[in-house]
């Protein structure tokens, strides 16, 4: 028996994104971070385990039901999660039952015949874009994700650069 | 006796809250959060109305909880001044620290923090807040039913002695209030060991969601948001700061009731959420 495949969608909006601008705008003029701060973008994460099936044509069948095309882009990573060296990622999900991750589950099994599908997770990756060298950058990143991006009651966090070589 | 009612990009009923602080002969004025923080200190109390502010971005209230207002609410807090927060006000007093409120004023440089560099003031903001308000997940008989966004009229049964909080100042232990709710991140859920039983041993929880009759059921649909131990309502140790996530303006007067209630008919009635601007009136009075 084969092992469990993971389809990792990232998806972002090709339209202006007002939460990620908001962000930005808090952590530039309330939060102190105007000097090393250069932008913000933010990108939904789906990782979907699937136990059966061709992983690159079913992460092509998943977008159509998650992506809206109209607004949106996406990437599909097939057991492997890559990010651009550009930027710290920081992933912010719920410690708590997600509601949506298992919903977005029972519909790709339910109501689109996708039986395959044994687990969705949610994620928000915060990309964050910094004026300063990686190691000070991954601190500020830390700094930011538990001033702003999560309240640790319910949410955790990971930053998910590569390691410095 | 003056109350502000603040004002977010994204709130949607300071007007109603403006015109029930009015009802029971306080003056009162829509503050906007842009203004010269400073003049808060020139009201005698404070209201953060619902709605969405900020459109809710990132989680509800914590982008509102960063502006220099809330700051200044804290100081005004830290005098005793009653500070009512309703369904997102409960959210951004919640994100700020206010409440449950045993880290108040813990926090203040690094919400200024203009002058933070790199590696300064780190995990500051997890470390004032003592809770969160999530998403509603709604249970019942074991399994979740529903998601999300709800509204409705539920009933709630007041828990604390009168006089323990400025919100419920002139509301009797055990009264019970119908007042609608309308969320969809109102579950009190909190990783801070001891929190409950401290909220429930210092009577700062003011009001748990019950049926009809006031029995607490600790499932949908009389918990309406899954909520830890029905928790509606909780004040901060002082007792002059409330949040709660029903809406007590939107059953101010009687007319406002749902159809199927008798008291909608009695135009000259009172509805049950006066009761809580009149308890904040009462504070004030009592405090002067």
């Amino acid at each position: 028996m084969s092992p469990n495949r993971k389809i990792n969608l990232r998806v972002w909006l090709k339209i202006p994104d007002a939460e990620a601008a908001t962000v930005k705008n808090t952590l530039v003029r309330r939060l102190g971070y105007k000097n090393i701060l250069a932008d913000v973008k933010k990108e939904r994460l789906f990782s979907i385990e699937i136990d059966s099936g061709d992983p690159e044509e079913l992460a092509k069948s998943f977008a159509k039901e998650l992506v809206n095309e109209n607004k949106e882009s996406y990437k599909a990573l097939i057991d492997e999660l890559l990010f651009e060296d550009e930027y710290v990622p920081v992933k912010v999900a719920l410690h708590i039952e997600d509601g949506e991750a298992i919903s977005v589950r029972e519909r790709l099994r339910s109501r689109l015949g996708f039986g395959n599908v044994v687990d969705v997770k949610k994620a928000t990756i915060w990309k964050l874009y910094f004026d300063t060298l990686r190691p000070e950058a991954e601190v500020a990143a830390r700094e930011i994700a538990e001033r702003l991006l999560i309240n640790p009651h319910k949410d955790s966090y990971e930053i998910l650069s590569r390691p410095i070589i | 006796m003056k109350i502000a009612v603040m004002q977010f990009p994204g709130t949607n009923c300071e007007f109603e809250t403006l015109v029930a602080v009015k009802a029971v002969d306080m003056e009162g004025e829509i503050f906007r959060w842009n203004r010269s923080a400073g003049e808060l200190s020139d009201f005698d109390g404070f209201v953060i109305p619902g709605g969405f502010s900020y459109q809710d971005r990132i989680r509800a209230g914590v982008i509102a909880s960063k502006e220099p207002v809330m700051s200044a609410l804290k100081e005004e807090a830290d005098k005793g001044k009653p500070i009512l927060g309703i369904c997102n006000g409960f959210q951004i007093l919640v994100e700020s620290g206010l409440l449950p409120g045993r880290s108040i004023s813990c926090d203040k440089e690094s919400e200024k923090g203009s002058n933070m560099g790199v590696g300064s003031g780190s995990n500051k903001a997890s470390s004032n807040v003592d809770m969160a308000l999530a998403q509603n997940v709604m249970i019942s008989k074991g399994k979740i039913v529903r998601r999300g966004y709800y509204c409705d009229w539920v009933n709630l049964r007041h828990e604390s002695p009168s006089k323990r909080c400025s919100g419920s100042f002139a509301i009797e232990r055990g009264a019970l209030l119908k007042i609608p709710i309308a969320h969809g991140e109102g579950n009190l859920v909190t990783t801070t060991p001891g929190l409950i039983k401290k909220l429930n041993d210092d009577q700062q929880v003011i009001f748990r969601y019950c049926d009809k009759n006031g029995r607490i059921i600790n499932e949908f649909p009389f918990n309406v948001n899954g909520s830890t131990e029905s928790i509606a309502a909780i004040c901060n140790e002082q007792g002059n700061v409330l949040g709660m996530m029903p809406h007590p303006e939107r059953a101010f007067f009687a007319w406002q009731l749902p159809a199927f209630d008798p008291r909608k008919q009695r135009a000259d009635e009172a509805g049950p959420g006066r009761r809580v601007f009149e308890s904040m009136k009462r504070y004030i009075e009592v405090n002067a």
